[in-house]
């Protein structure tokens, strides 16, 4: 009896040990994942989040680089970087098995080229850049793609993203090549048409385009459509385009590091982020799209129904997920400095 | 020609204030992003309230900006006395070495800072942070004091000497008050340098330690909140009422 009492403490001690010592660490945008879920996360499953921020990929890929894939146990690389970083090796597999709730994704978003069969990353969240207006100063209707934005009428109105990928994205398209092409003739006439846009550029905007267009400065570009989500919150007028030739899109994925310390914790917040309620939520609070088939059935149809965060079936097929290019980016920042500077 | 005078110094303070000004209106603002008005509200004030994960960030930012300001004060200070008044081998070499530090660009001191971090095996986070930002302080606190130096008058020195006052006598009574001011001027300007660097904490700094500038920046992909209005208002009016009250204690001081 008194034996076995003590046998029940040491075990308690012991669990509660190993709880206390259970965590998982993020590393990602802040505020990316909604208010509440962590501590609830915590709560469920008695795991610690540390949650860590980073302003862009970039320093996300270089800091992992520098530390042989050691010290998180999430990352939320984008696209492009999830190919990058899987062919480098900085990326940990993913165990399909010990996802329960991996059944919720849907497929459209899934098995894409930059990371075949999901092995290496689940989709989170996804958007994708297209054409932003101000419909109380443009007739809608009277925009339908990229193409429209070279029209001469536009002179010194253009507000385009501060991204060489994007930009390129636009006039690769409207000449009906793939964003991902790396062939130097296709390359070469996208950066000829985007000289001729050039003129019709007022600024170029890197991380927050919603502004300008809030401020009445521009009334037609480039938007992500988050931003568009965020923008008419304070003014409906601002409408968001799938342009006809396609829209860039992103996806915004969990990956586990190669050197995570804490695999099987990484994998349970990667189940959880995945059900349905908790994936509602992130769309609620954060204005991006879902690959969450059974969340999307929990949203109020207003959400739901809203085009800017749930495209057509028709516009996610005309549209492209950016992969990494490897030595022929070289090329397009070439190009790139070229347009900017003018010459 | 005073009329001038007066409208240029109004100028300059309201190309300095106004958009200070501007940022606390905003953080009674109803509306978020801050085109118009939309009407009074403490709305902000109690969303940051309820903000764990940014008020931890920006104790944390306080926390390094008031330790690494003084580490950097206090070394930088002894180091440029050293410079000034004693001569030791490599004595030039490393004033020199110094601007290195203070030119170098910040992406690149980061890089540095993190290769030799994961070389000696430091665990990235609050030691690896101060350490870095000590490093980045300290040229600015070295060159401010030594500027100081230079302008003093050795002769005090020499008589202090002559009438048989000890190094540390020298230094508490007499070097010391005169250089007060670079010194504290040091201080401030490594306290602000340490507040806000993104680039080089970014890299330095581990899971378990954020910062506020790393946390404000990183929110891009949301939006920036306008509770980091608040805090800007909140550090603002905390500024206020140390410059106020070193004013007064200062005033206080002198003999009428």
């Amino acid at each position: 009896m008194k034996l076995s009492a003590l046998a029940a403490v040491v075990l308690l001690a012991a669990t509660g040990a190993v709880q206390a010592q259970e965590k998982v660490v993020v590393y990602n945008w802040s505020e990316y994942i909604p208010e509440g879920v962590l501590d609830e996360f915590t709560r469920e499953t008695g795991i610690k989040v540390e949650y860590s921020t980073y302003e862009n990929n970039e320093v996300m890929y270089s800091k992992l680089k520098l530390q042989k894939g050691k010290g998180y146990d999430i990352v939320v690389p984008s696209t492009y970087l999830v190919s990058l970083m899987r062919e480098e090796g900085l990326l940990h597999e993913i165990d399909h098995g010990k996802l329960g709730n991996i059944g919720n994704l849907s497929a459209d978003l899934m098995d894409k080229s930059y990371d075949p069969g999901n092995r290496y990353s689940i989709p989170y969240l996804w958007g994708s850049t297209g054409i932003g207006i101000n419909a109380k100063e443009i007739d809608p209707a009277t925009i339908t793609g990229w193409a429209d934005l070279w029209d001469p009428k536009w002179q010194g109105k253009l507000l385009l993203t501060d991204d060489v990928r994007e930009v390129f994205h636009m006039a690769l398209k409207k000449n009906g090549f793939s964003t991902n092409t790396t062939d130097p003739e296709e390359i070469r006439a996208a950066y000829e048409d985007l000289r001729e846009l050039m003129p019709n550029v007022l600024v170029f905007n890197a991380d927050a385009p919603r502004e300008p267009f809030l401020a009445g400065v521009v009334n037609l570009g480039m938007i992500w459509s988050g931003e568009v989500i965020m923008a008419q919150e304070e003014n409906p007028d601002i409408m968001y385009i799938y342009p006809s030739e396609g829209a860039g899109f992103w996806v915004d994925s969990f990956a586990i590091p190669a050197g995570a310390e804490n695999v099987d914790n990484a994998h349970r917040f990667i189940d959880y982020m995945m059900r349905p309620d908790v994936a509602a939520k992130a769309v609620e609070e954060l204005g991006y799209s879902t690959p969450n088939r059974t969340a999307k059935e929990l949203l109020s149809d207003e959400i739901r129904n809203n085009p800017v965060i749930f495209p057509s079936a028709e516009s996610i097929r005309a549209g492209e997920f950016q992969q990494d290019l490897g030595d022929a980016m070289e090329m397009y920042n070439g190009y790139w400095e070229k347009l900017k500077t003018g010459s | 020609m005073k009329a001038f005078k007066r409208g240029f110094v109004i100028l300059v303070f309201a190309y300095l204030y106004l958009p200070i000004l501007l940022l606390v209106i905003n953080s009674f603002n109803v509306s978020k992003y801050g085109h118009e008005w939309r009407g009074f509200s403490l709305k902000w004030y109690e969303k940051l309230a309820g903000n764990e994960a940014l008020m931890q960030a920006f104790t944390n930012s306080l926390l390094i900006a008031t330790l690494a300001a003084t580490a950097a004060t206090v070394i930088g200070t002894l180091m440029a006395l050293a410079i000034y008044r004693y001569r030791f081998p490599l004595r030039r070499t490393a004033s020199g070495l110094l601007f290195v530090v203070m030119l170098s660009p910040d992406i690149v001191l980061a890089i540095t800072f993190l290769v030799i971090f994961i070389a000696l095996g430091i665990q990235l986070g609050f030691w690896s942070l101060l350490i870095a930002h000590i490093t980045f302080c300290l040229p600015f606190v070295v060159v401010t004091v030594f500027a100081q130096l230079n302008g003093f008058d050795r002769n005090l020195l020499e008589a202090a000497q002559d009438l048989g006052a000890s190094e540390s006598r020298i230094f508490l009574l007499i070097i010391l008050p005169l250089i007060l001011p670079a010194v504290i001027a040091g201080w401030l300007l490594s306290f602000t340098l340490s507040l806000d660097d993104v680039i080089i904490s970014s890299f330095v700094t581990g899971p378990g330690f954020e910062i506020l500038p790393i946390r404000v920046f990183s929110m891009v992909k949301v939006g920036v909140s306008p509770e980091v209005n608040v805090l800007a208002t909140l550090l603002l009016a905390i500024s206020l009422v140390l410059v106020t009250l070193s004013t007064l204690l200062l005033r206080r001081k002198k003999p009428q």
